[in-house]
């Protein structure tokens, strides 16, 4: 056998079963879904088409905007706290703790959650937010409040604590990575030419952690945005997110075409956020360089 | 000892096999929980072979949903008598043979003249079980019941501890309190359903959630989350009974919605005489005793009921008055369900 056709073999054994899969599980059906998205609805389906009035419909009905934003605003705050939980942690992990052991063990201790379902962890969030729940025993026991609150479950707050919660080891694990991989030796150049150590943070060690944080950013932000069951747990009447009302498309309303052009914002959204968080990125390289 | 064990499996696995050979069939069920209960499946499929494989909707969305998405799974599905149109006008369901139902003239005329089931002069759809959607509130918070919804937005007192379901349904009442309750719900205008939206938008400060399964409701009773909400007539009150939470039920002037579910065939099912021998005994004693028994709702067939329910029960499920059925607004599929779907989803993402 020549060298380049076992070459060629040699590739494509290795990787026709990815391509399959990539192709048919993701590539196929988001083609699907784009040409859907210019489909007709007509009850009690739809007929194929190619037309703009799904698009036009959800710039001209406001509720869609309404919810839209909400949704920004929503994966935006569950992002930033999401954040600045982590980011001490994962500073704390990379600089502080000593033992590797104690290291490992806080690490594993931060991303456990991932192993336990997601549904569960939010019904956890219910007993603790309700209003005969944990956070207002707590309270009323130690005098703050007299009788039980109602502000703490059922809004907006209670979704973004819940998500912060839920997604937080999507933020720790990148910042943690690229915190790890920052030379000891810059850090101490710093401080051995009388950086105080804000500064040596703010000029060291922060820029060079920007690429994990960007990802945490995204990863977070990605998965907030699209979710659906927060709203439904912990959310209050004023929590109604973009997927819910794609769910509404392809259930209750049977519009696949507005459902899917409601798909193709939110794809294309995901998309300009991966794509704005590598551009900057790269800016942060060239600056550092 | 251990060999013995193995033969044991062994043997139990030929016999196994051998009467699932005899089957005549398997019907595979895309059905509510409680619909399909062991105690009355098991014996039917004992009486005829056929044997019942259920999986479970939570909401009427999934039928259509289901069955659009080409399943080709399912034999037979029991929607509500709204949602059946859409799967009988969507061509997804078999037109029946009312002659293999034994029961059939027995089953409530308000139910089988019913325009979900009865499609250009063809019946789509067997009645089974039916029941109203009343509001309910907690004993224990309230010295009388409100006797209008109006009290809703009028009734500081209520302002946060409000659930309504999440189900665009809550546009009938709503205009029934805005138009008087002879307005035809099921085909309101388009201001008609703009003031109904800006009504309930306007009622949202005082929603403390909206409720989507019988069970999330039932916590938020329990967990002293809310204390007045629609409900799914009898169910989640006796659940909450069980945890010594003591509802009471009433029907509001505004009138209340009245629901009823069918069993419908997939077009094409390959079961066709398991699904009508299922149908035939869903509408006679041992389907009608067993669900009524199982859900606590009340079912399509008065005539085999009376003999296995107490007169005190009969009463209580509204199977002797035949009126009562007529008091209620029973739900069909609106013309324009778009309209109102939309109608829902806006009050829902109303900021």
């Amino acid at each position: 056998m020549k060298p380049r056709t076992r070459q060629v073999l040699n590739f494509w054994s290795l990787f026709t079963g990815p391509a399959l899969w990539w192709g048919t599980v993701l590539l196929v059906p988001y083609l699907m879904m784009l040409a859907i998205s210019f489909y007709t609805r007509q009850f009690p389906f739809h007929v194929p088409d190619f037309q703009f009035g799904n698009y036009i419909t959800l710039i001209a009905d406001s509720q869609y905007f309404t919810v839209l934003l909400r949704s920004l605003w929503i994966a935006l705050a569950v992002s930033v706290t999401a954040f600045f939980l982590s980011y001490p942690l994962a500073y704390f992990l990379a600089f502080k703790v000593r033992s590797n052991r104690l290291r490992l063990f806080l690490y594993t201790a931060a991303i456990v959650p991932l192993w336990v379902s997601y549904l569960l962890r939010a019904y956890t969030w219910k007993t603790i937010l309700g209003s005969e729940g944990i956070l207002n025993s707590f309270l009323m026991w130690i005098g703050v409040i007299n009788e039980p609150s109602t502000i703490f479950l059922y809004n907006q707050g209670a979704m973004v604590v819940t998500m912060a919660y839920i997604f937080t080891p999507f933020m720790v694990m990148p910042i943690y990575a690229s915190l790890e991989k920052i030379p000891v030796s810059l850090i101490e150049a710093s401080k051995d030419l009388g950086a105080p150590r804000f500064t040596t943070f703010r000029k060291i060690t922060l820029p060079l952690s920007m690429p994990g944080v960007l990802a945490g950013f995204t990863f977070t932000f990605g998965l907030s945005i699209g979710d659906f069951i927060s709203p439904i747990l912990v959310g209050g009447p004023y929590s109604n997110m973009i997927a819910n009302v794609v769910a509404t498309q392809f259930g209750m309303a049977m519009n696949w075409p507005l459902g899917s052009a409601l798909g193709v914002v939110l794809l294309v959204i995901v998309l300009g956020i991966i794509t704005a968080s590598d551009k900057l990125e790269r800016v942060g390289r060239i600056n550092l360089g | 000892m251990k060999v013995i064990n193995i033969k044991h499996a062994a043997a139990a696995l030929v016999i196994g096999v051998a009467a699932s050979a005899h089957a005549e069939g398997e019907l595979n069920v895309l059905t509510w929980e409680g619909y399909t209960d062991p105690s009355f499946v098991e014996p039917f499929t004992e009486a005829t072979g056929c044997a019942v494989t259920p999986t479970y909707v939570g909401s009427n969305d999934e039928y259509p949903a289901k069955l659009a998405g080409g399943g080709g799974v399912y034999d037979l599905v029991s929607p509500s008598v709204d949602t059946t149109t859409i799967l009988m006008k969507a061509g997804l369901v078999e037109e029946i043979d009312v002659s293999r139902i034994g029961q059939w003239d027995n089953i409530y005329e308000q139910f089988r003249n019913h325009v979900g089931v009865n499609y250009e002069g063809g019946v789509y759809g067997v009645p089974f079980t039916w029941g109203s959607i009343p509001f309910m509130y907690r004993a224990d918070r309230f010295d009388q019941a409100p006797d209008s919804i109006a009290s809703f937005w009028e009734d500081e007192s209520l302002s946060g501890t409000i659930s309504l379901w999440d189900d665009k349904t809550n546009i009938y009442i709503v205009a029934r309190l805005l138009f008087g309750t002879d307005v035809d719900v099921y085909n309101l205008s388009d201001d008609q359903l703009a003031a109904v939206r800006d009504k309930l938008i306007a009622l949202k400060p005082h929603i403390r959630k909206f409720w989507s399964t019988a069970g999330e409701l039932v916590n938020l009773y329990a967990n002293g989350e809310v204390t007045i909400s629609n409900t799914w007539g009898g169910y989640q009150s006796s659940l909450l009974a069980e945890q010594d939470i003591e509802m009471v039920e009433f029907i509001p002037v505004e009138k209340a919605d009245g629901w009823a579910d069918a069993w419908q065939i997939v077009k094409g099912s390959p079961n066709a005489d398991c699904a009508y021998a299922w149908l035939d005994y869903a509408t006679s004693s041992g389907g009608q005793c067993g669900v009524v028994g199982v859900t606590g709702y009340s079912g399509s067939n008065p005539v085999v009921l009376r003999e296995c329910l107490d007169e005190a029960t009969f009463e209580a499920l509204n199977q002797a008055d035949f009126k009562y059925i007529d008091g209620l607004v029973l739900w069909e599929e609106p013309a324009r369900v778009d309209a109102y779907i939309n109608t829902w989803n806006a009050i829902k993402a109303a900021q």
